[in-house]
C-alpha cells in the first residue's frame, strides 16, 4: 500500500490509529504488529508469509546468540542467521541478475527466472542483519518478546523504504514510549510535509520525465531538463517517502533516525553521502566498511574497501549493472577525493557546490537507465553539438519551470531557515501559531486532490 | 502556550481531515457513474480469499476509493487550478485552454499508429472495396490542435506528414482535402468534435469532392440542453458550456436510419440523448458499429459506404442529401473480417474514409 493513495490515507491510517489509541499499552505492539502485516499483505499477500519467516529466524538466532556470547556457538548462529537472510535476498533479489549475467557471459541461453522481487526486502533484511550482528557484539540484548520484535522489524511506516532503524535507535521505545500533542503533531507535520514532497514535487516532476523518454526528438536541451528533473525528483521522491515514515513514527510513538540532510548543497561527493540516505550509509559503514578495516589499513586496501562498499551499495539500490556502475562512480569519485580534490573542495566550495551538482546529476543518469551503455550514451548526450534546442524541450521547460524551481528551492535549507525566522519574530509567532496548521490542512487537501485526479503514483524506492 | 495551541490545531485539524473524510466516505452513499467524465464509477468489490491472495481486492478497492471520494469533482478542479494557475503548467494532463476553449494535446507523431491504420483500411478496401469495383476516398478531419497548438505554444503534430503518410499507404483512394474549410470556430470550445452547423460547407466539398452534390438548405435548430463535452469533464475547471444546435430541412425529415446493432430504425437526431451522458450522441445515436441513412429523395443513383469515426455521426445527414444511401461503419467497434456478414457490398458505388487526425494518430482503437 502506498502512503500516498487514498486507500492508505482514509482508510488504513484512521483505522490504525483508531485501534492503536483504543488498545492498552501492553497491547498497542500487537496492534501495530498486526496492522504492519495487513499494510504488507495488502501489496504482497504472499510475501508476508516470507517477512514472518525472516522475522522468526532473526529473533531464534539472536536469542541463541545471547545465551552462548564469547562460544563459538554464537558466532556459528551469526552465520547461520546472516546465510538465511543474505541467501533469502540472494534468491528474491539477485537470482534473476546473476543468473542473466551468467547466461550473457558465457553466451548461454538460460530461461528466466522470474522470481518476483518482494516488497522492502532490502530494507527490513538489512534491520534483521544489524540487529543479529549489534546482539553478537553484546551492542543490544536480544529481545525476549516476540511481538515487540516482529512489530519492530515489520513497522509499517518504515517497512518498505525505509529508514532502515536499527535497533538500538528504538529498543528503548518498543517497551516503554511517550504520547502527546506536540509528538503527534510534530509526527502530522512531517508526514503532511513528505506527502507534499512526494504527490506535489516528485510525482510532478516523474511526469516531466516521462515526457522526455516519450519524446522522438531529444535534443541536448531536453537531456539537461531530464537530467535536473530526474536528481530533484529522486529527491523528493525518497526524502518524502522517509519523512512520511518518521512522522508516521512520531504519531505512533517512535524516532526513527533522519535519512536526509539537504544533501544538494553538498561541497563534495564525501559531504553529499553524509546527507543522502544517511541510514544506508552508516549501516554500510558499520557493518560492510568497518569490519573490512575501514581507512585504518594500507592505502591500496583502503581504496579496496571504498570500491567492494559502494559496489554493494550500487547492488543494493537495484539488481542490474547500471546500479553496478552507478555505485562505481560514486566509488571513483570518492578516492579521487579522497587522494586529491577533497582538500581542493573544502579551500573552494562554491566550486565544490557546482561540481557535486554536476556529478551527482549524471551519477542519476546511470541510475535511471535501463542499461550502462544507455546511461553512457545518455550522459554524452548532455555535451552533444547536435540539436541544441527544440520546441518540444522548450514546451516542457515552460510548463515545468515553476515545478522545477519550487522543487530547487525546496532542496535548499532557506524554506526552514525563512520559517524559523518567522518563528523567531513576535509577530511572524503569532501568526504562525494559526497559519501553520493551516497551511499544512491546505497542503493535505491539495494532495488529495491530486491523488484522486490522478493515477500515475508509484513509489520509485519500493523496487529495493 | 503558542507551541502548544499550535500543536493541538495542527492535530486537530489533520484528525478532522484524515477521520472526516474516512467517515464521510463509508457512509456516503456510492455514486453509480460520473457525469463530468461519462464512465462507471467503481463499486466496493467484493472480498474473498481468491482476490485478496491475487491482489484483486486490494487494486479494486483501491480504485473504489478514488471514484467514490465525497467532493471528488471539487478535489479534481482544485488540482487543475492549482496546476495552472500556481504551478503554471501549460497543461492539466494534456488539456489546454486558450480563451475559454479546450484541447488536448497531440504529441508526438505516430509512425507506427498511422502505418496501422492504414494497414487495417487497406484489409478493408481489398476485401470489400476493390472487388466491388467501389471507388475509394480519403479524407481527413484535424483535430482542433491544428488551429491552436502551433498559434500558442503549445506541442501540436506535424499534419503535413500525417496526411502524407497516410496517402502514401492509401495510394488506392482519392484525397480530399478538408482543412481549408474549418476553422477552430467550427468545433465546439469544450468537446473534440465540430459543430454540424458549422460544417455544411465542408459537406460540401465532400461531396463535390467525390462528385455528388448537396444543396444545402437547412436551419439550425438550438438543441434544450447545455453541453458541456469532454474537454470539460477532463480539464476539471468551470469552463462555460457550449450551445448544441443541429440541422433540420432539406431531406433529412425523410431520412430512414437503420440501426444494424438493434435491427429497428431510428431517428437521424436521438433527443434522450440531450440528457444522456454525452449530448453530442444525439448525432446518429453514437457510438454504433453500423448504421444506413437511407435518402428516399435521392436520385443520384450512388450509394455511399462511410468508414468513420466519431465526427461522421455529425456530418453524414448533411452528406447523405447527394446519395440514396450512406452506411456508416465504424470499425473502432466492429472487426473489418466481420463486416462481409452485414453490408453488402455490391449495393454500394462510393466509399469514403473520414477520420478525424486524432483516431489516425492512436488508431490503437481501430479494430
Amino acid at each position: 500500500m502506498l502512503f500516498s493513495s487514498a486507500a492508505f490515507l482514509y482508510s488504513f491510517l484512521p483505522l490504525t490509529m483508531a485501534v492503536y489509541f483504543i488498545m492498552s499499552r501492553r497491547l498497542k505492539n500487537a496492534a501495530l504488529l498486526l496492522m504492519s502485516l495487513i499494510f504488507y499483505a495488502w501489496g504482497e499477500p504472499r510475501y508476508a508469509i516470507l517477512m514472518l519467516l525472516s522475522i522468526t529466524q532473526g529473533y531464534i538466532f539472536a536469542r541463541l546468540i545471547g545465551k552462548s556470547r564469547g562460544t563459538k556457538k554464537a558466532k556459528a548462529y551469526l552465520i547461520i542467521s546472516l546465510v538465511l537472510s543474505l541467501g533469502m535476498l540472494g534468491v528474491f533479489k539477485y537470482a534473476n541478475f546473476f543468473v542473466k549475467s551468467f547466461a550473457a557471459v558465457f553466451s548461454l541461453n538460460a530461461a528466466a527466472l522470474n522470481i518476483a522481487l518482494p516488497i522492502g526486502i532490502s530494507f527490513y533484511t538489512f534491520q534483521l542483519i544489524s540487529y543479529v550482528i549489534d546482539v553478537y557484539r553484546a551492542d543490544v540484548e536480544p529481545q525476549r518478546d516476540y511481538v515487540a520484535f516482529a512489530a519492530y522489524i515489520s513497522m509499517f511506516p518504515q517497512l518498505i523504504a525505509g529508514p532502515i532503524v536499527r535497533y538500538s535507535d528504538i529498543e528503548a521505545e518498543l517497551t516503554a514510549r511517550t504520547y502527546g500533542a506536540d509528538k503527534a503533531a510534530y509526527g502530522a507535520k512531517r508526514f503532511i510535509i513528505g506527502l507534499g514532497k512526494k504527490v506535489l514535487i516528485a510525482n510532478v516532476l516523474a511526469e516531466l520525465v516521462n515526457a522526455f523518454k516519450a519524446s522522438g526528438e531529444k535534443s541536448t536541451l531536453f537531456y539537461w531538463i531530464y537530467a535536473a528533473a530526474y536528481m530533484l525528483h529522486v529527491y523528493f521522491d525518497f526524502s518524502g517517502y522517509s519523512d512520511m515514515a518518521i512522522g508516521l513514527g512520531s504519531i505512533f510513538g517512535f524516532t526513527f533516525p533522519e535519512n536526509f540532510n539537504y544533501p544538494y548543497i553538498a561541497a563534495s561527493i564525501t559531504e553529499f553521502w553524509r546527507r543522502w540516505h544517511m541510514s544506508l550509509s552508516s549501516w554500510f559503514r558499520d557493518y560492510v566498511y568497518i569490519p573490512l578495516g575501514g581507512s585504518r589499513v594500507k592505502k591500496p586496501r583502503a581504496l579496496m574497501n571504498i570500491a567492494i562498499v559502494w559496489m554493494l551499495t550500487g547492488l543494493w539500490h537495484g539488481a542490474d549493472w547500471n546500479f553496478v556502475m552507478w555505485g562505481i562512480m560514486f566509488a571513483v569519485l570518492l578516492i579521487a577525493e579522497k587522494l586529491v580534490l577533497l582538500g581542493f573542495m573544502q579551500k573552494h566550495r562554491a566550486i565544490g557546490h557546482a561540481y557535486t551538482l554536476l556529478v551527482v546529476m549524471l551519477c542519476f543518469i546511470m541510475f535511471d537507465a535501463s542499461s550502462v551503455g544507455e546511461g553512457f550514451a545518455a550522459i554524452a548526450a548532455l555535451f552533444s553539438r547536435g540539436s541544441a534546442a527544440n520546441t518540444e524541450a522548450l514546451y516542457y521547460l515552460k510548463s515545468y519551470a515553476v515545478p522545477l524551481t519550487v522543487a530547487a528551492f525546496g532542496a535548499t535549507p532557506l524554506p526552514k531557515r525563512i520559517k524559523a525566522w518567522l518563528d523567531s519574530t513576535r509577530a511572524g509567532g503569532a501568526v504562525m501559531t494559526v497559519a501553520e496548521p493551516v497551511a499544512l490542512a491546505a497542503l493535505l487537501c491539495l494532495c488529495t486532490a491530486y491523488l484522486i485526479d490522478g493515477s500515475f503514483n508509484p513509489f520509485l524506492y519500493f523496487r529495493f | 502556550m503558542r507551541t502548544k495551541l499550535k500543536s493541538i490545531l495542527t492535530v486537530a485539524l489533520a484528525a478532522a481531515i484524515i477521520f472526516g473524510f474516512a467517515i464521510w466516505g463509508t457512509l456516503k452513499k456510492d455514486d453509480a457513474q460520473s457525469l463530468s467524465e461519462r464512465r462507471a464509477l467503481a463499486t466496493l468489490p467484493k472480498i474473498s480469499i481468491s482476490s485478496v491472495l491475487s491482489g484483486k481486492f486490494m487494486s479494486e478497492y483501491e480504485q473504489y476509493k478514488l471514484d467514490q471520494f465525497p467532493l471528488r469533482d471539487a478535489f479534481r478542479t482544485l488540482k487543475a487550478v492549482n496546476t495552472y494557475y500556481v504551478f503554471s503548467q501549460r497543461d492539466n494532463n494534456g488539456i489546454y485552454i486558450v480563451d475559454g476553449i479546450a484541447s488536448k494535446m497531440d504529441y508526438p507523431l505516430n509512425g507506427a499508429s498511422i502505418e496501422r491504420a492504414a494497414k487495417r483500411f487497406g484489409y478493408v478496401y481489398d476485401t470489400y472495396l476493390k472487388p466491388n469495383g467501389i471507388k475509394a476516398y480519403l479524407s481527413l478531419v484535424p483535430d482542433k490542435n491544428y488551429f491552436m497548438a502551433d498559434a500558442n505554444g503549445y506541442l501540436g503534430i506535424d499534419y503535413d506528414k500525417l496526411k502524407d503518410m497516410l496517402t502514401a499507404d492509401m495510394a488506392y483512394a482519392e484525397y480530399i482535402d478538408i482543412f481549408g474549410t474549418l476553422s477552430i470556430e467550427d468545433y465546439y470550445k469544450t468537446d473534440l468534435h465540430w459543430r454540424q452547423e458549422r460544417v455544411l460547407d465542408t459537406a460540401k466539398a465532400l461531396a463535390e469532392g467525390m462528385g455528388a452534390e448537396i444543396a444545402g438548405d437547412y436551419t439550425a435548430k438550438k438543441a434544450d440542453a447545455d453541453f458541456y463535452g469532454i474537454y470539460y469533464a477532463q480539464s476539471a475547471l468551470p469552463l462555460k458550456s457550449d450551445a448544441l444546435y443541429y440541422m433540420e430541412g432539406g431531406s433529412i425529415a425523410d431520412y430512414r436510419v437503420y440501426d444494424y446493432e438493434s435491427g429497428k430504425y431510428v431517428g437521424v437526431y436521438d433527443m434522450d440523448a440531450l440528457n444522456g451522458r454525452d449530448p453530442y450522441e444525439m448525432f446518429l445515436h453514437g457510438s454504433k458499429s453500423v448504421l444506413t441513412i437511407e435518402n428516399p429523395n435521392s436520385k443520384s443513383g450512388r450509394s455511399l459506404i462511410m468508414l468513420r469515426d466519431s465526427f461522421a455521426s455529425s456530418i453524414a445527414p448533411l452528406l447523405a442529401e447527394g446519395f440514396d444511401r450512406v452506411t456508416l461503419v465504424d470499425i473502432r467497434y466492429i472487426a473489418p473480417e466481420l463486416l462481409g456478414r452485414i453490408v453488402d457490398f455490391t449495393q454500394y458505388t462510393d466509399a469514403l474514409f473520414l477520420y478525424g487526425t486524432g483516431v489516425i494518430n492512436n488508431s490503437e482503437t481501430i479494430k
